[in-house]
């Protein structure tokens, strides 16, 4: 019973971790904690639910276009919420307009996908009786292992990865540098569209095509990273997994109403002791 | 007739006619909207001074309002306490969680707060669900009416628009004098405000204490209004809505977020195809306004004027006066 409870903790808390490193990737470039960042991973289930379940567009089809969905999302994002906030002074317009879009893509699916969630289909042919080692536990798990390794190489190992350490240090100077820092907020916008809607898609058999996740997601990948420490992807996914396991262990021996309440009694504790995170240096601490 | 006298007895009008309005109309179905926009302002004040004065951005707002409203429900419906009493008892405990959520939140930058309050306005629809005991659960909770002459409509509308009245005094009295200005230096600089001497924490913890306070009594009234409450009613959309109202009518300003909250709680009952993108509409209306007009719509008046009526620059004589200098030049070269 402990091992189900474990491995459910796990499966979900790859979710989460893998929302922290989405609002990671966007910090990184243009210090902005997007609001609209769980959106990007409800995105990912809804359409993919949509592509494969509605449509009944190939497995494979649907995977991509679903990625596709998160990636121009995420570019609209930057587009439209962030480029024309980030140069003013004000650092609370972008809080309002990432929340402002948050509530647009809520509320759109709300209304063209309907309030209820839906269940989203088989990715890989596989009996239902499999018990733990059911598709729907180990694949975000899986996602969330691509995700966190596709980062890392990509950060080390491509010139790309490398211009946007370079922008996550310094806007100005990569500038001065001729490095077009504009286009590569967008890239890493887009690349946080396409986590988001990688992870939503793998976990849409635990979680359900459910338009109201975006909050959730938001809130739980915050807590992420609020424990992991912001800006480090490590914690992020030291801090995630920690969140799905606690949230799944609180709902086993308390019951699953007091989900919530425990995550953020975390978070409260987490921010008055230990306000950088566990993983997070001093330098970059903003509380 | 100094500005101020001039917007007291501009707020008095106002209120006369907001109190004859029962006389004006007899249908009950505009006596109830316009009920329901007088206990929504009274959170929009309280929660104005946090947003619009304190630049503290609070998106669960909803959570003090449903306590409120649970503590009344619980309170006069369950335990038969009198109503006043139970109305006071909101405003105390929204009060007290407004401290105990402002207290270790209020510490923390922008999106951290931010995310505290809706962190907090989940936990309290996640308890209002599982405490079944005590909120009744799903099914909800019958509310009572206010008692005596309060229970009809009217009444009831008087009752509230009377204490509109005196917390719009409240908070006006509070944004205008030194609390005021302290309030919108923590917003526009913490630094320079600290420099001067603001206590940067108090104030944004009194604030936020008194918007709970506001909050609280809202709920009481909301609860009594709706007469019987669910945790459905207290949806995240309602945050939003309280949100919008303030953003859209300009932050900083006491009359913008009013004229917000009558405009965009009025829209959806006039414009039918709004009520159903409600919060859609909501959502493209706060992104407009970021985008294009920060300052808020109650702004435009202001740009509009100054585009077509622009107020005279008076010169203060720069005109060169040629001669003169010429003469100086002259006897300069004749030294």
């Amino acid at each position: 019973m402990l091992l189900s409870v474990l491995v459910t903790g796990l499966a979900i808390g790859a979710l989460y971790a893998s929302t922290a490193l989405a609002f990671n990737v966007m910090y990184s470039t243009s210090k902005v904690l997007s609001v609209a960042t769980g959106h990007l991973c409800m995105l990912g289930g809804v359409f993919g639910a949509y592509f494969i379940q509605t449509l009944g567009l190939p497995i494979i089809v649907g995977f991509v276009g679903a990625l596709m969905v998160g990636v121009i999302a995420g570019y609209l994002m930057e587009l439209i919420t962030v480029r024309r906030i980030i140069n003013r002074s004000d650092e609370h317009l972008w809080l309002l307009s990432t929340l402002a879009l948050a509530t647009m893509i809520q509320q759109s699916v709300a209304l063209w996908w309907g309030t209820e969630p839906r269940p989203f289909p088989r990715v890989i042919p596989q009996e239902f009786g499999a018990g733990m080692a059911d598709q729907k536990y180990w694949l975000p798990v899986v996602a969330l292992i691509v995700i966190a390794i596709g980062l890392e190489l990509f950060y080390r190992l491509t010139m790309y990865g490398k211009v946007f350490i370079a922008v996550s240090e310094d806007a100005f100077a990569a500038r001065a540098r001729g490095v077009p820092t504009n286009r590569i907020r967008a890239a890493s916008y887009m690349i946080a569209g396409l986590i988001g809607a990688l992870a939503g898609f793998a976990a849409g058999q635990l979680t359900f095509a459910y338009f109201a996740l975006g909050h959730v997601l938001t809130l739980m990948g915050f807590i992420a990273i609020a424990v992991g420490g912001l800006g480090s992807n490590l914690g992020a996914v030291v801090g995630g997994l920690l969140l799905g396991v606690l949230s799944s262990l609180v709902s086993y021996w308390f019951g699953g109403e007091y989900q919530n309440t425990i995550a953020i009694g975390v978070l409260i504790i987490i921010l008055i002791v230990r306000p950088e995170g566990l993983f997070g240096s001093k330098r970059v601490r903003h509380v | 007739m100094s500005p101020n006298v001039r917007k007291f007895i501009g707020a008095l009008a106002f209120l006369v006619v907001a109190a004859a309005l029962p006389f004006v109309t007899d249908n009950i179905y505009y006596i109830r909207i316009a009920t329901l926009i007088g206990i929504y302002w009274i959170l929009v004040a309280g929660l104005n001074l946090v947003i619009g004065y304190c630049g503290q951005i609070s998106i669960g707002h909803v959570g003090l309002l449903a306590l409120g409203a649970y503590c009344f429900a619980i309170l006069a419906g369950k335990a038969g306490v009198d109503p006043w009493v139970a109305t006071a008892a909101s405003a105390l405990l929204g009060g007290l969680c407004g401290l105990a959520l402002g207290l270790p939140s209020l510490r923390l930058p922008g999106f951290y707060f931010a995310m505290t309050t809706l962190a907090f306005g989940m936990i309290v629809a996640e308890l209002s669900v599982a405490w079944e005991w005590l909120t009744g659960g799903g099914v909800g909770l019958m509310v009572p009416f206010y008692p005596g002459e309060f229970a009809s409509p009217w009444g009831f509308y008087w009752l509230v628009v009377g204490i509109a009245a005196i917390v719009s005094w409240l908070v006006w009295n509070l944004g205008r004098h030194a609390w005021g200005r302290a309030m919108i230096s923590v917003r526009d600089s913490e630094v320079a405000a600290a420099a001067v001497g603001v206590p940067i924490y108090k104030i944004k913890l009194y604030v936020f204490t008194f918007s709970g306070v506001l909050a609280g009594l809202a709920g009481a009234l909301f609860a009594s209004y709706q007469s019987y409450i669910t945790p459905e009613t207290f949806v995240f959309e309602l945050s939003m809505f309280f949100f919008v109202c303030i953003v859209v009518g300009g932050r900083g300003s006491i009359l913008g977020p009013f004229i917000g909250v009558i405009v965009l709680a009025a829209l959806p009952e006039i414009v039918a195809p709004l009520a159903k993108l409600g919060t859609f509409f909501y959502g493209v209306l706060l992104l407009i306004v970021v985008l294009l007009l920060p300052e808020g719509i109650g702004n435009l008046i202001h740009i509009l004027r100054d585009r077509f009526n622009p107020i005279e620059r008076r010169s203060s004589g720069i005109v060169p006066d040629l001669e003169r200098l010429a003469a100086a030049l002259r006897q300069g070269g004749m030294k």
